[in-house]
């Protein structure tokens, strides 16, 4: 059994497969983004959908329903853009496409990682920067750093204002170094959906809602001002 | 050189009579000469963006008008400029190679 779509490709009417859809529909956004730049473009796209029309009609030959198959058959007489050859990709566009990849990997960016803070995030944030698997190492460490007679504590308190905190999911992305793209951020949607359930059964658990009140709202004013203050100093933070 | 060449064959295909897309891939594929029809359609705008071509709607039997093809004045003469090159090309070639027996 599968779900069927109704489309109109170059004038004519189909019912088409799912699965077939899904892969007529990747094959005309190739052809799209390949003749993107190229003089009449329009035409050359509404050609070649109408021909694809035809081809289906032909080869339904009364059948109600376009097929995987169909569509496998008319994209082997079309030909992928990779055949034509005929029109080299715009290099310009080729150009912004590489420049795009190369900020991509060097995208990683620090945060704080308000996900996993004891105090502001600040070690679990630079622990994902460095791909420290986890932070408690760097935790223990500063604190020897502090004990032993360092300034770890001002150091601490400094970075804390000079670090965004990671917010969006995009942000938290960019903090472990990978790429934003729709199936990365939906991981991360869903482990923050995760994360605050179990943050909400550990606040009905471990609190009591009267007493605390009053320190919680002051803690949310602190954490206003330290966004005040972090924001003019975020600019030219990028790694 | 290839491209050249497809130009010069779809033109003198179409010099022949008006003709649709389909009519020309077929001809063309008989010659061997393309693969794949999405390498058709950007030259056929190509031609026509340059004067060489042009077409009209014709309604069909079966669905929407389709585009038919046919030779402008100019791309007359650009067709019998390509010949003439194509021709001494083939001369040439021939001239150079007429000695080498194929092994």
């Amino acid at each position: 059994m599968n779900k069927v779509f109704n489309i109109n490709l170059g004038g004519y009417p189909f019912t088409i497969d799912e699965d077939a859809y899904e892969r007529l529909s990747n094959y005309l956004t190739t052809i799209h983004n390949h003749f993107r730049d190229s003089e009449g473009y329009e035409e050359i796209t509404g050609d070649i959908e109408a021909r694809m029309a035809e081809l289906f009609q032909d080869q339904l030959n009364g059948r109600p329903i376009v097929t995987n198959k169909d569509v496998q058959n008319a994209i082997a007489i079309m030909g992928t853009p990779e055949d034509f050859g005929a029109e080299p990709i715009n290099e310009r566009v080729f150009e912004e496409e590489e420049k795009d990849k190369i900020r991509y990997k060097t995208g990683k960016r620090l945060f704080r990682n308000s996900e996993d803070e004891v105090v502001g995030g600040v070690c679990s944030g630079l622990s994902a920067y460095f791909g420290i698997q986890d932070p408690v190492w760097l935790r223990i460490a500063w604190i020897i750093f502090t004990i032993s007679g360092g300034i770890g504590i001002p150091i601490y308190i400094i970075l804390w204002i000079i670090i965004p905190k990671a917010e969006t999911a995009g942000d938290r992305l960019s903090m472990r170094g990978e790429t934003i793209n729709v199936s990365n951020i939906g991981k991360i949607i869903e482990e923050e959906i995760d994360s605050f359930s179990e943050k909400m059964e550990n606040f009905g658990n471990e609190f009591d809602f009267s007493s605390k009140k009053k320190e919680l709202e002051r803690l949310d004013l602190n954490l206003n001002e330290a966004v005040e203050l972090e924001t003019p100093l975020r600019k030219g933070f990028h790694c | 050189m290839r491209k050249g060449v497809l130009e010069l064959c779809i033109l003198s295909i179409i010099s022949e009579g008006e003709a649709y897309p389909s009519d020309i891939i077929n001809k063309l594929k008989e010659a061997e000469l393309i693969v794949v029809e999405g390498t058709l359609y950007p030259l056929l705008t190509r031609l026509k963006n340059a004067n060489l071509l042009h077409y009209t709607w014709k309604e069909s039997t079966s669905g929407p008008p389709r585009k038919y093809f046919h030779i402008t004045e100019q791309g007359k003469e650009f067709l019998n400029g390509l010949l003439g090159t194509w021709n001494q090309l083939v001369h040439a070639v021939s001239e150079s190679t007429k000695n080498y027996q194929q092994q």
